[in-house]
C-alpha cells in the first residue's frame, strides 16, 4: 500500500477532514454551477429594487433569498459569482507562488552553499516587505485587472513554501537513498523529480492549504481597501468593501460575505489540519 | 591477477568551521594507498573518523579526491561519465530504512539502475522478479512498498538494486550494521554466494571483524585516514603486526562461556581529524609508543609481498627502526 | 539466590498497551532477579521487550501503557505501590539507569558540573562545592582525563565514549544498589567499548552493585553477565548462568543466536551461517501457543495447542519449551537452511 493511500485512507478517518472538506465542496459545487443557481446576473442593477433585505427579515422574500444590495443587484448571486472569484484566485496564485517557492526550496535545499545563501537573502528581503502595502503599490502603480492581481500575490506568496520545502529537502538530502540514486547514475532532474519532490508532499500539501486560505485573504483585503477586484467582477472582498458604509443599518450586507469568507478559510484550515495530522507520524519511511 | 581498482595517494581535505569563524582543515584520508583485484573482497576495517565512509563516497562518485588519482580498469575514475561509472560501482548501504525510496515500489526501485539508462520494458520486468528471488525476496513483495517490508527484506532489495546492472565492484558500507544478528547472517550468506557466483569484486566496509573475518580475503585497517595494516585476511587475524589492529582484534567478544573482557592496553581518547597527534597518529593510544613515534610517521613497511603495516615498533618483531626510504 | 542478596525482584511484569481493536502485548510475565554484585544479562533482538521491561522496572513508561506485576520489589520495598514522589525519591538515588545515546541523555545545554551537582543536590543535603567535589571524584573514577575541565564542559564538546562514562559517573554519584544499562556500548566504537565495559565491571567488583544489563549484543553478555535472561516476543524464554547458556543452549531461539553469529578462529570463512527465517510477530492479544512456534525449525503439532510454560531445566536453569532439557533431539545444521539464493530458499526464508 503507497504510502499516499496510506495518507488517504487516515484522513478519511479524520473528522476536520470532513467537515472542512464538506464545506469546501459545497462552495465549489456552488460557484461552478453559480448559473443554474441563480437566475440573475450579479452585475445587472436594478435600483428600484435596492437595499431589500434578505428572506428571513421582515420585508424580505424568496425572489431575492439574501436580499440585493445598494445597486438593486441580487446578493446570493453576487455570492455565487464572487466564489467563483475568491476560490480561483486562491487556487491561481498558489499555483503561482507554490511553483516559484518550491523551486527555490529545492535549490537552496538540495545544493545548499552559495545557492541557499542567495535563496536566503530572496526569502529574508521578501520576509521583510509589507505584502499588503507593495500589492497595494503595485496595483496602484500599474492597474487592477484580474490577471494582473493574480499574478501580484502569487509574486508575493512564494516565502512559506520556499521555507517549508528548503527544510524538507536538506532533511532529505541526506538520506541514503538519495545517495543511492545518485550512485545508480541518476541525472539530477531525474532525483529532484523521481526522489525528492515526491517524499516532500506531505508538508507541501499542508503549506499549499495554508497558502490558499492566506491568498484568499490577501484579495479580500486588497478589494476591500478599492484596490482588489473591480467590478464589474465581484468577489466577497468586494462585496464586503462595498458593504461596509452600511454596516449599521444593513448589517446583513457586509455579514453575509464576511460569513462566507470565515466559513472558506475555516474549512481550509481545518483541512490543512487534517492533512497535517495525517502526514506527520508516518514513522520509518 | 589484474587489479580491478587501485587508488593511489587519494587524500580528501574538509574546510571545515561555521559562519565566520577561521576554517580549519579536517584531513579525512591521507595518502591511501589501495588495489583490489577482479573477484577479491576486501575488508575495510576501522572505528569513526578512519575514514572509510569518505572513501566508500569517493568510489561511487559521489565526492571527489583532493588529490591522488583512483583507476577503474585501469582508467581513472574521472574518464567515466556517471552511466559509465554506475555501470562499473554499485553500493549496499548500511540503514536499510533510508536507503530505499519510500514513494517507490520495491520493483521501481530494483529497476531503476536500468531506468536511468534508458533500458526497460518486459524484459527489465522479468530481470527484476528474477533478481528478486535469487535475493531471497518473496515474489508478493515485488509490488509492495518498503514500509511493507522488514530490516532484512530491505537489504535484500537494495542488493537487488545493486546488482541488476551487474556491476563490477560493489561496495557495502556496513552492509549488516543495522540489522538484528539472526538476519544479519541471512545476508552474509546471501553476500558470499552471490558473490561467489557473480564472480564479485567486493569491498566491504565494517568496524564488525567477525563480519569481515567471514567475508574479505584480504583486510585493510584504517585508523584516522590512512591504512595501518593491510594484508590477506589469514595473517590479519593471527599474526597482526600494527597496535592497533591488535586492539581491534581484542576487542571482539565471541559469545562464548569464559569469555573475559580484554585489557585494551588503550590511553586517552580518539583524536581529532582536525588536529592530529604529530608523527605517528596513534601513538597517544599506543602503549608501546616511544619518543621516535611523535617525531616521525612510520612509513609503509612490508611484512611480506601481501603484507604491508605502517608501524615503528611492530608486534612480533624485535625493535627496529623504520627502513631508510 | 537468598532474599538478602537479592537487590531487585520482578516477578509477573506484565505491559499492556490499549490499540484500536486490541491490545498489545510487549512484556509478558516476566520474571528478573538481580542480586547484590550480580550482573544480569537481558537479552534479546528487536521487538523482544527488554528495553520496555527496563523502562517499566523504572517507572518510566508513559499512563497510556498499562503496567501490572505480581510483585516488582527494590530490597523489600515494593515499586509496584510507590507513589510518584518516593520514585522521584528512588531514580537516581537508588536505581540509576544508563541509556544507549549518552548525547540525548545529557541536557545539551547545561554543563557536565551542574548537571552532576543536580543530581547530588536533589538526593542529598549538601554544598553545592562539596557536590563538585564528589562529581570531581567520580569522573576521575571513570577514567575521564582532566576531569576539573570536563566540569565545565558541554556534553557536545565530549567525545561519544566519554559521555558515556560521564553517564556512568552519574549514574554512581549517589551511591546506588541498582544500576539497569540500556544498550550502554551500542553507539560506541569497539575499542571504546570493550574499554567501558571493563570500567562497568571493575566499579560494580568495587561496590557490589547489582547491574542489569539489556542488550541484543550476546559478545557483550559473555564477557560481562552472571547470569542470562534470554527474551523473545515479550516473554522470557531462557534463565541460566552466562556459561551454562552459552556453552549449551537449551531454548531453540537462543540456540538459533549463538548459531547464527560468526566467530573468527572457530567459522570458517564463508562458511553457511545458521539463521532464524521469518521475523518477530506482532504482540497481540493472548497466547495460543509458543511464541516462537512459527520460526522453530524443531516445533511439532504439540507447540501449537497451547502456550508453553516455563520448565526447571535443573542445575537452576529454565527454560520455555517443550523439547527435553538434556540437550537431546538438537541438531546445530538444522539452523542452517536450505541455499538463500535458491528460489526455493526464497520461499522459506525472508517471509513475512
Amino acid at each position: 500500500m503507497s504510502p499516499g493511500r496510506v495518507a488517504l485512507r487516515r484522513a478519511i478517518r479524520h473528522g476536520g477532514f470532513w467537515i472542512g472538506g464538506t464545506i469546501i465542496f459545497v462552495i465549489v459545487l456552488m460557484a461552478i454551477f453559480a448559473p443554474l443557481l441563480t437566475p440573475y446576473d450579479p452585475s445587472v442593477q436594478s435600483l428600484s429594487e435596492g437595499f431589500v433585505p434578505p428572506v428571513w427579515a421582515e420585508a424580505g422574500s424568496w425572489e431575492h433569498p439574501l436580499g440585493t444590495d445598494n445597486l438593486g443587484r441580487d446578493y446570493f448571486a453576487r455570492l455565487l459569482y464572487g466564489a467563483r472569484i475568491s476560490l480561483g484566485l486562491g487556487l491561481l496564485t498558489v499555483i503561482i507562488s507554490g511553483t516559484i517557492g518550491t523551486a527555490m526550496g529545492i535549490t537552496a535545499g538540495y545544493w545548499g552553499g552559495w545557492p541557499d545563501m542567495i535563496i536566503n537573502f530572496f526569502i529574508t528581503v521578501r520576509l521583510t516587505l509589507p505584502v499588503v502595502l507593495v500589492a497595494l503599490v503595485v496595483v496602484a502603480l500599474i492597474g487592477s485587472s484580474l490577471w494582473l492581481l493574480i499574478l501580484v500575490i502569487g509574486l508575493l506568496l512564494w516565502d512559506r513554501f520556499a521555507i517549508v520545502v528548503r527544510s524538507a529537502t536538506q532533511q532529505l538530502a541526506q538520506r541514503e537513498y538519495i545517495t543511492s540514486a545518485r550512485a545508480i547514475g541518476s541525472s539530477t532532474p531525474r532525483i529532484l523529480f523521481r526522489e525528492i519532490l515526491p517524499n516532500i508532499t506531505g508538508p507541501l500539501v499542508v503549506v499549499t492549504s495554508i497558502e490558499i486560505a492566506h491568498a484568499i485573504l490577501l484579495e479580500a483585503a486588497l478589494s476591500f481597501l478599492g484596490l482588489g477586484v473591480q467590478p464589474p467582477d465581484v468577489s466577497w472582498g468586494l462585496m464586503v468593501a462595498e458593504a461596509k458604509a452600511q454596516l449599521l443599518f444593513r448589517p446583513w450586507m457586509i455579514a453575509i460575505p464576511g460569513a462566507a469568507l470565515v466559513l472558506l478559510i475555516f474549512a481550509i484550515n481545518l483541512v490543512g489540519d487534517a492533512l497535517r495530522d495525517v502526514t506527520t507520524p508516518e514513522g520509518k519511511a | 591477477m589484474p587489479e580491478v581498482l587501485t587508488m593511489r595517494g587519494v587524500t580528501r581535505d574538509y574546510s571545515v568551521g561555521s559562519g565566520f569563524a577561521r576554517k580549519q582543515t579536517l584531513r579525512a584520508l591521507r595518502g591511501v594507498d589501495l588495489g583490489v583485484e577482479r573477484g577479491k573482497t576486501l575488508g575495510l576495517v576501522g572505528e569513526s573518523g578512519c575514514g572509510k565512509s569518505t572513501l566508500a563516497k569517493i568510489l561511487l562518485g559521489v565526492e571527489e579526491p583532493t588529490s591522488g588519482e583512483v583507476l577503474v580498469g585501469g582508467k581513472p575514475i574521472q574518464s567515466y561519465d556517471r552511466i559509465e561509472r554506475a555501470r562499473l560501482i554499485q553500493p549496499v548501504f548500511q540503514d536499510p530504512y533510508s536507503s530505499l525510496n519510500p514513494r517507490m515500489t520495491v520493483e521501481a526501485i530494483i529497476a531503476a539502475p536500468m531506468r536511468v539508462r534508458g533500458e526497460g520494458g518486459r524484459s527489465l520486468q522479468a530481470k527484476v522478479h528474477e533478481l528478486a528471488g535469487e535475493v531471497g525476496l518473496p515474489r508478493h513483495l515485488v509490488e509492495a512498498y518498503p514500509s511493507q517490508l522488514s530490516g532484512g527484506q530491505r537489504q535484500r532489495v537494495a542488493i537487488a538494486r545493486a546488482l541488476i546492472g551487474e556491476p563490477e565492484i560493489l561496495i557495502c558500507d556496513e552492509p549488516t550494521s543495522a540489522l538484528d544478528v539472526s538476519v544479519q547472517s541471512q545476508i552474509l550468506n546471501l553476500l558470499h554466494n552471490l558473490k561467489r557466483q557473480l564472480n564479485l569484486t567486493m569491498i566491504l566496509i565494517s568496524h564488525n571483524l567477525a563480519v569481515v573475518h567471514h567475508l574479505a580475503d584480504d583486510v585493510a585497517v584504517m585508523y584516522l585516514g590512512q591504512i595501518v595494516e593491510r594484508g590477506p585476511s589469514r595473517d590479519i587475524f593471527e599474526a597482526a603486526r600494527h597496535p592497533y589492529s591488535d586492539a581491534l582484534l581484542k576487542a571482539v567478544l565471541p559469545p562464548r562461556a569464559g569469555v573475559r573482557l580484554p585489557e585494551m592496553g588503550l590511553e586517552a581518547e580518539f583524536p581529532s581529524p582536525v588536529n592530529p597527534p604529530s608523527g605517528c597518529t596513534f601513538h597517544p593510544r599506543c602503549q608501546k609508543a616511544r619518543a621516535l613515534c611523535a617525531e616521525q610517521a612510520p612509513c609503509r613497511t612490508d611484512a611480506d609481498a601481501e603484507h604491508s603495516y605502517r608501524c615503528h615498533f611492530p608486534n612480533n618483531l624485535k625493535d627496529e627502526e623504520c627502513p631508510q626510504v | 539466590m537468598s532474599d538478602d542478596t537479592r537487590i531487585l525482584s520482578v516477578r509477573g511484569l506484565n505491559v499492556q498497551i490499549p490499540i484500536p481493536g486490541s491490545t498489545l502485548w510487549p512484556v509478558r510475565d516476566v520474571n528478573i532477579d538481580v542480586g547484590r554484585g550480580e550482573t544480569v544479562a537481558v537479552v534479546g533482538e528487536s521487538g523482544c521487550g527488554k528495553s520496555l521491561t527496563a523502562l517499566a522496572i523504572m517507572g518510566l513508561l508513559p499512563r497510556q501503557a498499562k503496567v501490572q506485576s505480581e510483585a516488582l520489589r527494590l530490597n523489600a520495598e515494593s515499586l509496584a505501590e510507590a507513589s510518584p514522589k518516593r520514585w522521584r525519591q528512588l531514580r537516581g538515588d537508588r536505581i540509576a539507569m544508563i541509556f544507549q545515546d549518552p548525547m540525548t541523555a545529557l541536557d545539551p545545554c547545561y554543563r557536565i558540573g551542574d548537571q552532576m551537582c543536580e543530581i547530588l543536590q536533589q538526593h542529598r543535603k549538601i554544598s553545592r562545592s562539596a557536590a563538585m567535589k564528589r562529581s570531581l571524584d567520580l569522573l576521575g573514577k571513570v577514567g575521564i582525563p582532566a576531569p576539573e575541565e570536563r566540569l565545565k564542559q558541554y556534553p557536545h564538546q565530549l567525545s561519544g565514549g566519554l559521555r558515556q562514562r560521564v553517564m556512568i559517573a552519574m549514574a554512581l554519584l549517589c551511591e546506588p544498589e541498582l544500576i539497569i544499562a540500556d544498550e550502554p556500548t551500542t553507539a560506541l566504537d569497539v575499542t571504546i567499548q570493550a574499554q567501558i565495559l571493563r570500567l562497568l565491571r571493575d566499579i560494580q567488583r568495587e561496590t557490589n552493585i547489582g547491574l542489569l544489563l539489556i542488550t541484543h549484543d550476546l559478545g557483550v553478555v559473555a564477557g560481562m553477565a552472571d547470569r542470562i535472561v534470554v527474551m523473545y516476543g515479550g516473554e522470557v524464554v531462557e534463565v541460566g548462568t552466562c556459561d551454562q547458556v552459552l556453552a549449551q543452549p537449551l531454548h531453540p531461539y537462543t540456540e538459533g543466536l549463538v548459531r547464527s553469529i560468526p566467530v573468527p578462529g572457530e567459522t570458517e570463512q564463508g562458511e553457511a551461517l545458521g539463521y532464524i527465517p521469518g521475523i518477530v510477530p506482532r504482540q497481540v492479544g493472548e497466547r495460543t501457543a509458543c511464541g516462537f512456534v512459527d520460526r522453530c525449525p524443531y516445533a511439532t503439532s504439540a507447540c501449537r495447542e497451547e502456550p508453553i510454560a516455563m520448565r526447571d531445566a535443573g542445575d537452576g536453569r529454565l527454560m520455555r519449551c517443550i523439547l527435553p532439557t538434556d540437550g537431546s533431539a538438537r541438531d546445530p545444521d538444522v539452523w542452517i537452511l536450505p541455499d538463500e539464493t535458491s528460489a526455493q530458499g526464497a520461499t522459506n526464508s525472508g517471509s513475512l
